[in-house]
């Protein structure tokens, strides 16, 4: 079959951030390369929910979708003369280019004044490994004007508090709860599906974002890959986050764009919701990619190696889809920080149960990623190609990955790069992690490969997938997945 | 084992003495000196590993990582400590001796074990011999906690100090009725204590 493909889709343009490569030395993307392609989303699975964003409406259709979301939520609570801290998280900002997310928060604040009176309304941006990155956001954003000078970026070395949970004590930033109420602003993007493995999804940032190292460290060593993320649910449940909960409101990406905003009183509730959705649109893309044989990838957004994304999917989840990691029958994925800690002395797995990477990934072309996240572990993994040596330098200079560059190679340009991965890994298919809003960016090779599977894969998930992971995560849904979702 | 490539500089024209760089260095190697007006950061070179705790968290932008002229590394060397002792100490832990404990320096759990055999008692005597919470700061500190308590020692937080508060609940501290509770919401304890028990069982790579 001769398919006809779309021209590939531009990414945005590289940021300026103190954790990556001067914006100016990014001169070619991988979308500029001969024989890439665009295969749109909905093209692949027609029945994805529309966006409101991107859309001719641009943020203004975010403002409407949080505003109405809002309108039934209870803020009785709140009365004129309290304070409240939204609580955000810097990932929000890196989903379409942080103008949605900006938006939300901007939209909660003005109904929560507007609704209860309240003047003294903040925000506090928590954070990952990168701990000024919530604070260019709200540079970029304009955030502290808009929040009177009370907008702030925690981070999990910041003073803590500690906060008694139902098994034992744990630790959360003071300045999360420095305030009489909060709120929870966050997204429904599936993200670090290897970590959390889509179980409280929308309760995360309790155990992670708002908590100190303490808290996260419990997470990723203390409580095992399936319960790690109830780190997040033992604090959210605490007497002290509840006495000052109010409600949720969550920005709902899919892989073709932004479906809009829910909102919650109930954090189970809503989770549950956006948990039936991204099993449908996220498990689609996900099960996809597991799907591909072969390919190199080529690393290309502004984020830290793992965080970089195709269709919504990040690249740590592909890296980790030799065993589908939604499913929890599946202890130790292809990566996650368990997974990683397992491994011996002699570079091989110190139990059998440990997954090994993806191996369809033949090779990581590197051209435009930054630091601030442990990545050693990709290099030594998979063959490495580092696109000049300004990029190499972001990982020399990285305190989390001074030894990067030990298991990578250089090469003068992307061109280089991906001409010697192509020998590296016997394969010409192509897929590009760069970010592309609602389209992947691939070789027409692997193009063909996607549109020839997609079918298939659209009715795994909705028959058999979908309705597997919602039973092993005691959510109530028929068997035909599809139908429930809508 | 720690590259150490880069270390801290104060410039002390912008520093206000604020202290929280001090409040979250890893490694104890920056200290405010001085009285009142005068009262500035100043790094200890020996001590320091370049880590970027201080100059990411100053909001004055006073501080900053700059190149070392020639690269050194830090290490303890697991075989200097009998083996023996090392895996009694990390089953103890409940660590296999080989499990890696901080990903940003790849450490494994015999690395803090032989620190603490050879006389480490903090986190911070950790750090300044193995290098691990030198990278991103955040992810090691509970195996590294859970090792000195199995070790008998006396946990002590920096007074003051931001730099942790103190040990959290493991998987074999979560309440039989918790476990029950939430098995059939996709919370796998039983599951992955078996799994951490196997880990525990498992033959070093080596």
């Amino acid at each position: 079959m001769v398919a006809k493909f779309n021209p590939s889709v531009r990414p945005l343009p590289p940021k300026p951030s103190r954790y990556g490569p001067d914006p100016e030395r990014i001169k070619t993307r991988t979308v500029d390369l001969d024989g890439m392609v665009s295969v749109g989303v909905r093209d692949l699975f027609p029945d994805f929910a529309k966006s409101i964003y991107p859309s001719k409406k641009g943020v203004k259709a975010v403002r409407e979708a949080t505003v109405a979301a809002l309108e039934k939520i209870d803020m009785s609570m709140i009365r004129p003369g309290d304070s409240v801290n939204i609580l955000g998280s810097h990932h929000g900002f890196t989903i379409l280019g942080g103008d949605p997310y900006a938006e939300m928060l901007k939209a909660t604040r003005d109904v929560i004044v507007e609704r209860t009176g309240a003047k003294d309304v903040r925000l506090r941006a928590g954070v990952g490994l990168r701990f000024r990155e919530s604070d260019e956001y709200i540079e970029r954003f304009g955030l502290d004007k808009y929040f009177d000078g009370k907008a702030r970026g925690v981070a999990p070395i910041d003073e803590g508090i500690p906060i008694e949970t139902e098994i034992g004590t744990l630790y959360g930033i003071k300045k999360c709860y420095d305030a009489d109420w909060i709120v929870h602003a966050h997204n429904s993007d599936v993200r670090e599906i290897h970590f959390h493995r889509h179980v409280d999804r929308a309760v995360k940032p309790f155990g992670m974002s708002y908590a100190r190292l303490e808290t996260r460290s419990t997470y990723h060593h203390n409580l095992g890959p399936r319960g790690a993320n109830f780190a997040a649910r033992a604090i959210f449940n605490s007497d002290f986050v509840q006495k000052k909960w109010t409600f949720a409101t969550f920005l709902k990406p899919t892989p073709a764009g932004i479906a809009g905003v829910d909102a919650d009183n109930d954090l189970f509730a809503l989770d549950e919701r956006l948990s039936v959705d991204n099993f449908r649109y996220y498990g689609k893309i996900l099960t996809l990619l597991s799907r591909i044989d072969e390919c190199v990838a080529v690393l290309d957004f502004q984020a830290p190696i793992p965080y970089v994304f195709s269709a919504g999917m990040i690249f740590a989840n592909f890296s980790a889809s030799s065993v589908d990691i939604f499913d929890l029958d599946h202890p130790l994925p292809g990566y996650t920080w368990y997974t990683e800690s397992f491994y011996g002395k002699n570079g091989k797995p110190l139990i059998p149960d440990v997954a090994p990477v993806n191996p369809a990934i033949k090779a990581i072309v590197v051209n435009y990623a930054w630091g601030g996240y442990p990545s050693v572990f990709w290099a030594k993994m998979i063959p490495t190609i580092v696109v000049g040596e300004w990029q190499a330098d972001v990982f020399r200079r990285d305190p989390q990955n001074v030894e990067f560059m030990k298991h990578a190679l250089v090469a003068e340009d992307l061109q280089t790069g991906i001409e010697m991965a192509k020998r590296i890994a016997g394969t010409d298919k192509v897929i590009a992690f760069d970010g592309a809003p609602g389209a992947m960016n691939v070789s027409r090779s692997l193009a063909s490969d996607l549109v020839r599977m997609a079918p298939d894969v659209d009715g795994d998930v909705d028959q058999q997938l979908v309705p597997k992971w919602c039973r092993q995560r005691g959510i109530a849904v028929g068997e035909d997945a599809g139908v429930a979702a809508e | 084992m720690r590259v150490i490539n880069m270390f801290a500089e104060v410039d002390p024209v912008k520093c206000t003495g604020c202290r929280t760089c001090e409040r979250v260095c890893p490694t104890l190697s920056i200290k405010v000196q001085g009285r009142k007006e005068g009262k500035k950061a100043a790094v200890t070179l020996n001590t320091c590993v370049g880590c970027g705790a201080c100059s990411e968290r100053c909001q004055f932008g006073a501080v900053s990582l700059k190149d070392l002229a020639v690269p050194r590394t830090i290490r303890v060397d697991p075989k200097a400590v009998d083996g023996r002792k090392i895996s009694d100490l990390c089953l103890k832990a409940k660590l296999h001796p080989e499990q890696v404990v901080c990903f940003c320096t790849g450490t494994r759990a015999e690395e803090v074990a032989a620190s603490i055999l050879l006389g480490a008692s903090s986190p911070e005597e950790i750090s300044r011999t193995v290098g691990a919470r030198t990278g991103c700061k955040v992810e090691c500190i509970q195996p590294i906690l859970r090792l000195l308590v199995a070790a008998g020692r006396d946990l002590k937080p920096v007074e003051g100090g931001w730099q942790w508060y103190g040990l959290t609940p493991t998987i074999w501290d979560i309440p039989e009725s918790v476990v029950k509770k939430y098995s059939s919401r996709g919370f796998y304890f039983e599951e992955d204590r078996a799994l951490f028990t196997k880990l525990l069982e498992a033959e070093g790579g080596d």
